[in-house]
């Protein structure tokens, strides 16, 4: 009988091409809009974690937010040796400093690194060569460019070998000893703007005190970092009080931007849900109006002996299948739709498995629901009045 | 033997405003196994309630109904389909075929309904039953690619197709013309002489006379028995 059913309503909405286009049309739309914008929101969140985990997903930052004297460039050492899951320390120094070459001055962020941070941050060299540990030891007044820097205050591209001037309370110069690669960063921190020295120089000419302002912290591989970010927080809350620090790490960001995304998605999927509701009110109008047109059709069945239950049963099922064909189609569509957009953005396309089971099962429940009264109306009718239903 | 159609002092009342018309009026039957009965009567005369009574589509007001012995008082919708499905084979004067499906189809719809019989069954128990009616030739196609006498072919086959107890006939020759007729009443000839046991329901005298057995009804009574 299910399938006698089955084949009734294909035929049924083959007989009325345009009429089930129409109402199906609804369910079509809703159900793209749902699989498409959960689709997106899963390629887009895995490429906001990509892009994220290029940028260092094994380092910590921790900053030191209240210039607190405990965290010295000894400290690192301290800190390594007490927090397990640690395999480097380096402390940074950052500040803002006008830098001149020529006639050309502009503002940049000054950062003081030891020569070990260039491996730690995997950097590449556009020109010239990173800081030794020589350099560092002997403070010697040399910089790295970012390339940002360097194109601003060396269009010629002819930075390393020249000397550029940093103000801070003072004038010095500082030679040009290296420019990084250009570093395309979405949501880690962008080294384009920025001029290295070595960080005992830094100390020793602009910053002027023993207190470090931040440290990376390279997490040991196979470790999760946000385990070794809550692993130092509860050593430093005992040291210096939760106040004086903070901690950072990229895995956090990552967390945070995919329950940005999550929640994001799950809103437009509820709006696009609501679509998917007007749809299937379509589909309860088509087929209440399908009922009044056969209305003779069920009273010969009812004549020929079909029970409430069954005429019941073959008017859900054609509710059923509209939904589903709408459904199917929509799901097509939206996996189409979401394709090319991905292929657009750029972005790695990813199948939301649960938009599918969601779109179908969704489908499924608003065929049974919507089709529920008009088949009830159906299976209720008088077998006489509906025979002589004109 | 138990008739197959006992109907015992049935009345049929229908409210209409204040009134109370009486449709059928203690009316007292019996139809036996291979008969071939008229109802006859003018419009209005409470013959179409009749039909709806044996055809169990209608519940008496009061008195009982016995089909094949069985009282059908208090049965639910599902028990009174199920006993349409298995007792009785409609014919309508109207044909009331399912346009969408071919004749095959159509023979075949009551057969689904009956819930025990198989696929392959199913569609031999209709050729055969098209074959009976003579359109063996005509079986793939849909009513409107079939004349009149054709169409009420397939509706005769469709009501023999479940092997009924009684065949149940209301005005069959009504849409036909007089030749067209005489030949769909032959048939009902042929099959109540194979034992099917028939009732037809007619206003024309001819109809009616021609028929074995025929009960005039007047004013929702049974008038005389011949």
């Amino acid at each position: 009988m299910a399938w006698e059913n089955i084949k009734l309503a294909f035929k049924s909405m083959l007989t009325n091409k345009l009429r089930t286009f129409l109402s199906l049309l609804g369910i079509v739309i809703g159900v793209l809009s749902v699989v498409t914008i959960l689709t997106l929101g899963n390629s887009a969140s895995g490429s906001i974690t990509d892009a994220i985990a290029t940028g260092g997903t094994d380092l910590v930052t921790v900053y030191n937010t209240k210039n607190t004297s405990t965290f010295t460039e000894e400290f690192s050492e301290t800190l390594m040796r007490n927090v397990s899951g640690i395999v480097n320390v380096t402390p940074m120094d950052s500040q803002q400093a006008r830098v001149r070459y020529k006639d050309t001055i502009k503002n940049y962020s000054v950062n003081g690194v030891q020569s070990g941070w260039g491996d730690m941050m995997n950097i590449s060299m556009a020109q010239g060569s990173w800081f030794t540990p020589e350099d560092n030891l002997s403070r010697r007044q040399v910089v790295v460019l970012g390339s940002q820097v360097a194109e601003d205050l060396f269009p010629g591209g002819d930075a390393v070998g020249n000397y550029i001037s940093v103000f801070r309370t003072q004038s010095k110069r500082y030679l040009v000893i290296g420019v990084l690669d250009e570093k395309d960063a979405t949501l880690s921190v962008s080294f384009n703007n920025v001029v290295f020295m070595p960080y005992n120089t830094m100390k020793l000419r602009i910053s002027r005190t023993s207190t470090v302002g931040s440290y990376i912290v390279k997490v040991g591989e196979g470790i999760d970092s946000t385990t070794v970010c809550d692993n130092i927080q509860d050593y430093l809350d005992n040291l210096v009080g939760s106040d004086a620090f903070s901690v950072f790490s990229a895995s956090t960001l990552s967390s945070i931007a995919n329950d940005i995304t999550g929640t994001f998605t799950t809103f437009l999927a509820a709006i696009a849900g609501i679509s998917l509701l007007v749809g299937g009110i379509g589909i309860m109008n088509i087929m209440l109006v399908s009922v009044a047109e056969r209305t003779r059709e069920i009273g010969i069945r009812k004549a020929l002996g079909a029970s409430p239950r069954v005429i019941r049963g073959q008017f859900i099922t054609e509710a059923i299948a509209l939904t589903m064909v709408g459904g199917l189609i929509g799901i097509g569509l939206g996996t189409f739709i979401s394709k090319l957009v991905t292929n657009l953005a750029g972005w790695s396309f990813k199948v939301s498995v649960p938009a599918y089971a969601l779109s179908v099962g969704f489908s499924m429940v608003i065929g049974v629901f919507f089709g529920w009264y008009p088949a009830k109306k159906a299976a209720k009718l008088d077998p006489i009045d509906a025979l002589n239903y004109e | 033997m138990v008739p197959v159609i006992e109907l015992d002092n049935v009345s049929r009342y229908f409210i209409v405003g204040d009134f109370v018309v009486k449709a059928l009026d203690q009316v007292s039957m019996q139809i036996q196994n291979g008969e071939f009965t008229a109802i006859m009567g003018p419009s209005g005369s409470g013959k179409s309630t009749l039909m709806n009574l044996i055809g169990c589509l209608d519940s008496p007001t009061s008195g009982r109904i016995l089909i094949d012995g069985a009282d059908v008082k208090g049965l639910s919708e599902t028990d009174l389909a199920y006993i349409r499905n298995r007792k009785i084979g409609f014919v309508f004067q109207q044909f009331n075929l399912l346009p969408k499906l071919n004749a095959l189809e159509n023979v075949i719809t009551p057969l689904l309904y009956t819930g025990d019989v198989g696929v392959a069954e199913r569609k031999l128990r209709a050729q055969m039953a098209l074959e009976k009616v003579g359109l063996k030739d005509r079986m793939k196609h849909r009513p409107n690619e079939l004349s009149g006498g054709q169409k009420q072919r397939v509706a005769i086959a469709r009501a023999l197709v479940t092997n009924p107890s009684l065949i149940l006939a209301d005005e069959p020759t009504g849409a036909l013309d007089t030749k067209t007729g005489n030949q769909i009443m032959d048939l009902f000839n042929e099959l109540n002489s194979e034992g099917h046991t028939i009732v037809i329901v007619t206003h024309n005298d001819e109809i009616g006379r021609s028929c074995p057995r025929l009960i005039r009804i007047r004013d929702g009574k049974i008038e005389e028995k011949e």
